[in-house]
């Protein structure tokens, strides 16, 4: 069984439904048609350009240059990380990407190997989508992390080197921080978990059924995403802080304000 | 010999432009009472931050047990030296907590001596209960009182003491005084404004005139 096309005479029709935000907005005066026509445009080239890019890909499925495009879109990640916490590229980025291979690309690999129990490994059509759950994932929660850290090490100052001077090593010092930081970052993983299926049907495992699969192989595949996302989650964000530390601190213990990208507080 | 446990060599500080401080020297032996003086502004916190390396000098050098200060020897010094700032922002959670956490640190090798602690908390006028109280339930002044009892009850010896009676009453900031300059083999290194520490035995010295 196999889920019914949508022409695309089929998806102008979808959209004409935007006519109903865009009447709402303008009758309430949201001030959001601008944003909704620019956003809903960006997401028409972005998928539209995904979806050609992947079949190529897929047509292709060289190992070589399925994880050449892995490391593209770590890359991505850890930019798209340092960016928005406000760190400064060149001093972040080695251990941000480190952080993103071993807890994204470990797992995948495991899961792949263990869980799928593919044949090849390095299938364009598994090991593309899945790696893209995991690393959106853990992008998101390495932002809530890294940030969070960083954000309130440097608020809290005086608090952090009177630990320094109570006797604290520096990983001592810091820990109570990471742990806060990283517990923060877990906590949506967390949440999903305990209400998925119940509040919000997943979006993969929908996909899966649309597609023809039976619910019960739909269930399995959620149920082992959302434990390779939690995982992968957890490492990339415990590494993405402690792989930070070593160039973000210097050698007394102390955060260095060369750290941020900017120097304004 | 008696040699320095602190030795400030030729130490200028500048913030940017700003001239801070030039030329300071100071030597401070073991025992030593020291109470810096001097305007506000005029580099005496920043003095004090030095041997723990929270602070750095424009130029000059600064020794701590006649070995010059760095990012190897800023851990021995962090070791011996307690620092107690006038800041109040301590710990986040109850004092108990906050007692078992700075004991579990690895350079703090002794145990809580919790009749010590208890003698403490008397002396400086706490009710037993201030232990599962949280820190923002306690005022300044009694947040300034644990930062002081935690800084003796670690067991250091050199005291780096920047306005930590700044926000008590005049009963309890001769009382910390007190405690502090009875103590003959303890080093202080104190700034205040208060004139319960300038008693005698203990060195004023200008800073920045």
């Amino acid at each position: 069984m196999e889920a019914y096309d949508i022409g695309y005479l089929s998806l102008i029709a979808c959209f004409l439904l935007l006519a109903i935000p865009l009447f709402v907005s303008h009758y309430l005066k949201l001030g959001l048609i601008n944003e909704t026509v620019v956003s809903v445009s960006r997401m028409i080239l972005q998928l539209a350009f995904v979806g050609f890019f992947l079949t190529v890909l897929f047509d292709l499925n060289n190992s070589a240059v399925n994880l050449l495009w892995l490391l593209v879109m770590i890359l991505m990640a850890s930019h798209s990380t340092i960016n928005e916490v406000g760190l400064d590229l060149k001093k972040l980025l080695l251990p941000t990407v480190v952080s993103f291979i071993v807890g994204n690309f470990l797992i995948l690999l495991y899961f792949n190997m263990f869980v799928v129990d593919l044949e090849n490994l390095f299938d364009a059509r598994y090991l593309i989508p899945i790696f893209g759950m995991f690393l959106g994932n853990s992008l998101r929660g390495n932002i809530i992390s890294v940030s969070n850290f960083y954000d309130t090490i440097r608020r809290n100052e005086n608090r952090y080197l009177y630990s320094l001077s109570l006797g604290a090593k520096r990983h001592e010092a810091i820990l109570p921080y990471a742990r806060k930081s990283i517990k923060l970052a877990l906590k949506p993983s967390i949440a999903s978990m305990s209400t998925t299926g119940i509040v919000a049907l997943p979006g993969m495992m929908t996909g899966q059924i649309i597609a023809g699969s039976s619910p019960i192989l739909a269930v399995k595949y959620q149920m082992a995403i959302m434990v390779g996302i939690y995982v992968s989650t957890v490492m990339t964000v415990a590494i993405g802080i402690f792989m930070t530390i070593r160039s973000s601190f210097d050698d007394y213990g102390i955060l260095k304000k060369d750290v941020f990208k900017s120097t304004n507080t | 010999m008696n040699s320095e446990l602190l030795k400030y060599k030729d130490i200028s500080i500048r913030y940017g432009e700003k001239k801070v401080l030039s030329h300071f020297d100071l030597d401070i032996k073991k025992g030593d009472r020291i109470l810096l003086k001097g305007r506000s502004g005029a580099g005496k916190s920043t003095l004090l931050k030095m041997p723990m390396g929270f602070a750095h000098q424009t130029s000059g050098n600064l020794y701590f047990n006649n070995s010059l200060l760095d990012s190897n020897t800023v851990w021995d010094a962090r070791k011996r030296i307690a620092y107690v700032s006038q800041d109040l922002d301590i710990y986040e959670g109850s004092v108990n907590e906050f007692i078992e956490e700075v004991f579990s640190y690895s350079f703090n090798e002794g145990k809580l001596d919790r009749t010590k602690l208890r003698r403490l908390l008397v002396y400086l006028g706490f009710e037993k209960d201030v232990l599962d109280m949280h820190f923002e339930e306690l005022s300044g002044g009694e947040k300034q009182r644990i930062g002081i009892i935690m800084s003796v009850l670690i067991g250091k010896d050199i005291y780096l003491l920047d306005e930590v009676t700044s926000s008590l009453d005049s009963a309890l900031k001769e009382k910390v005084a007190n405690y502090f300059l009875e103590r003959k083999d303890w080093t202080l290194v104190i700034i205040s404004h208060d004139d319960v520490w300038e008693k005698e035995n203990v060195r004023v010295v200008p800073v920045g005139v």
